[in-house]
């Protein structure tokens, strides 16, 4: 027993003492009432409290619960008469109203959510109270006729005639309270999630309860015998099983748990995709549930392995992870209203098949990423086709174009003995020659420089370094890997050169390449302005696309004013004489 | 017209030992239209591949203020059925000389 339990258990005990010294005292006043139903009434208020102040201790219900308790039986102790006593037992019984309003308006969560159900509840607090009080300094003797001795210390009130007043306003505006009050549980209803309605059930059925047991007033008698006494005894049931109800609610989670069973006998069988958030949605009676799985990196999927959010913006569900081992296992987002003990004992229970699933959605992820990575570098492919044909027109064919008319001039210069135009025609046409020889060259070592496949890394990114604008510093060495290989970590080098060259305003730029064990490292860093976006549509998201499709892993560290570092992991199995 | 400045100039040069009078160039579209409307040419020589919009639109634009004979390095296959849907003539730009142009006007007389 934890000190908490026995403070709970002691507060219990004084409660019941408290509901058993009341029966005593009608017994010993000869009131005929049926004692047993009365008793059952109110302790059942101080077990429902109980209950609730272990298994949510943070929850106001728990307390509110045992106060409507102990207002119950201040009736009771009204037998006594005794002068002092009797106004405040007065007033406790008075509370009743707002604490029963409050009860219903605070289940489940134990809060009162907008501020209309705080103005009801404090109007059923105050409205019952103060007319109570103002009744009693006032004398009204309809209304305190049990207590001739209210000593005089407590009859200062100087606006006796004003109190009175406003008294029978309040007495003949009741009805008032009642349609604020199933106006407050109409309002909670209608804004409820699926799974917040299963919770108010029993709040209704309580509702019910009270509506019914009011209504029958009208023919209720506490006169023995006859139809009148019939109805005094149902009125007094049917009381008497609102805190029941309440218990029902609070114990509800522990019926909630007994579906976890259920969970864990479907789970036996194999799960079909998808099958496992109907299961989940089942269990925590909230059909809107939703299961995502991270994918690192901030990224989370569904089970068919495409991308989700984990957190809603909705404010009506909430977003509990599952664990294991300390590591991210799935987020699910469910309904806000939903226990939380309940969640995390079905999300332990749907562990294992919360883990198979999450494999096949990394799987499913993969091979969308795959997909759409292979349809990326086919786009890529046709786009850098597209670019040579262009490079090609645009830049030798017009030389060779215009090479065609120079020769024509020149031809006809001969024909028309302009001998002397020849030589200059010709010297113009040796030039434009020249230059379409080194458009054709510098399209050809675009497509693949021949210094790769002839001499190997070292040459080719000295080369490539050679071309950029500002100092670069070349480590690597002069291993020969596998051709795919050297491709890939030479296209690595040549476009995040190409960045450092079109945006990185850097000043300096270094290219480090080392083999570690089976992987070979590509590092290309500078010391620019940072800042680079690695997002899908970007020139480093074609880089990572021809990384992966050899295995490879590819890091871009870019904070804006702090540089750029492209990483590249390749794999590099053996080494190539 | 040709965005290309040494092909330009081998053609004006081609062009005027053959009797024609080059009376303006232009290197894109935008300006061949200024100056097609400025210099009214009897004949504009249009190529197809330019830097801001394609010989096509600016053949509209010009419309009938002059012949205008299209050419470009690519064959007129390249084009598909745009060249004969745009009713101008067609000349390569490996045959351009007076005759090809010639011969290109021939059949509109």
């Amino acid at each position: 027993m934890t000190p908490r339990r026995w403070a709970t258990l002691g507060v219990v005990l004084l409660a019941l003492g408290w509901a058993l010294g009341a029966e005593a005292i009608s017994i010993a006043h000869g009131i005929e009432e049926n004692h047993l139903l009365d008793f059952a009434t109110g302790a059942s208020f101080f077990v429902g409290g109980a209950i609730a102040l272990d298994r949510r201790p943070g929850n106001r219900l728990g307390p509110l619960m045992v106060l409507n308790g102990l207002s119950w039986f201040c009736g009771n102790y009204l037998n006594l008469r005794n002068g002092w006593t009797q106004p405040w037992l007065l007033l406790g019984e008075a509370a009743q109203t707002g604490l029963l309003a409050h009860l219903v308006m605070a289940y489940p969560t134990g809060r009162l959510a907008t501020r209309f159900e705080r103005f009801v509840c404090a109007t059923a607090y105050v409205a019952p109270i103060g007319a109570m009080g103002l009744s009693l300094l006032t004398e009204d003797s309809s209304i305190c006729a049990d207590c001739p001795q209210v000593p005089a210390a407590y009859l200062n009130f100087p606006h006796a005639v004003l109190a009175h007043r406003f008294f029978l306003v309040y007495d003949h505006s009741a009805w008032v309270l009642v349609t604020l009050f199933f106006v407050v549980l109409w309002l909670r209803w209608w804004r409820s999630t699926a799974a917040a309605r299963h919770e108010l059930a029993p709040l209704w059925a309580v509702a019910a309860l009270l509506v019914a047991a009011y209504g029958l007033g009208p023919f209720a008698s506490e006169e023995q015998g006859g139809f009148g006494y019939l109805m005094w005894e149902l009125r007094a049931l049917l009381q008497s099983a609102v805190p029941w109800v309440f218990v029902y609610g609070l114990l509800s989670t522990r019926l909630a748990q007994s579906a976890i069973g259920g969970l864990v006998l479907d789970l036996q069988s194999p799960v079909a995709p998808g099958q496992l958030r109907a299961l989940l949605a089942r269990t925590l009676a909230d059909p809107e549930v939703q299961v995502a799985y991270p994918m690192g990196g901030g990224r989370w999927v569904d089970a068919d392995g495409f991308p989700v959010e984990a957190e809603s913006s909705d404010q009506r569900r909430r977003t509990t992870l599952v664990e294991r081992d300390g590591r991210p296992l799935a987020a699910l987002v469910h309904d806000v209203a939903l226990d939380p003990d309940l969640v995390h004992a079905t999300a332990a229970a749907a562990g294992m098949a919360l883990d198979n699933e999450r494999l096949q959605a990394e799987l499913r992820h993969q091979l969308e990423e795959v997909r759409a990575s292979r349809e990326r570098i086919v786009l890529a492919g046709d786009a850098e086709r597209r670019r040579v044909e262009r490079d090609l027109h645009d830049g030798a064919q017009q030389r060779l174009l215009a090479l065609s008319l120079a020769l024509r001039t020149a031809r006809r210069q001969l024909r028309e003995g302009e001998q002397s135009l020849v030589a200059d025609t010709l010297e113009r046409t040796g030039q434009e020659l020249r230059s379409a020889i080194d458009e054709l060259r510098e399209l050809a070592r675009g497509i693949h420089p021949t210094v790769l496949s002839d001499a190997g890394l070292g040459p080719a990114v000295a080369m490539a370094a050679g071309r950029v604008p500002v100092p670069v510093d070349v480590a690597v060495g002069d291993e020969r890997y596998p051709p795919p290989v050297e491709a890939t970590a030479y296209f690595v080098v040549s476009e995040a050169l190409a960045n450092v060259t079109k945006h990185a305003r850097a000043s300096r730029a270094g290219v480090t390449i080392t083999r570690v064990g089976e992987h070979l490292c590509v590092e290309v860093c500078d010391d620019g302005r940072g800042g680079a976006d690695a997002g899908h549509g970007s020139g480093l998201a074609g880089l990572r696309d021809r990384v992966l499709a050899v295995g490879g892993s590819l890091g871009v560290e870019s904070a804006p004013g702090a540089g750029t570092v492209v990483r590249a992991d390749l794999p590099c199995p053996g080494s190539t004489p | 017209m040709d965005d290309h400045a040494v092909f330009r100039s081998w053609a004006r040069e081609v062009l005027a030992h053959e009797g024609f009078d080059v009376v303006g160039e232009a290197e894109d579209g935008e300006t061949a239209i200024r100056l097609a409307a400025e210099l009214r040419p009897e004949i504009v020589l249009l190529d197809i591949q330019l830097p801001d919009q394609d010989g096509f639109a600016v053949a509209r634009v010009i419309g009938d203020g002059a012949e205008i004979v299209l050419t470009s390095g690519r064959a007129p296959e390249d084009y598909g059925r745009r060249l004969a849907e745009s009713g101008h003539p067609f000349v390569r730009k490996v045959d351009l000389d007076g005759a090809s142009l010639e011969a290109a006007l021939e059949p509109r007389g």
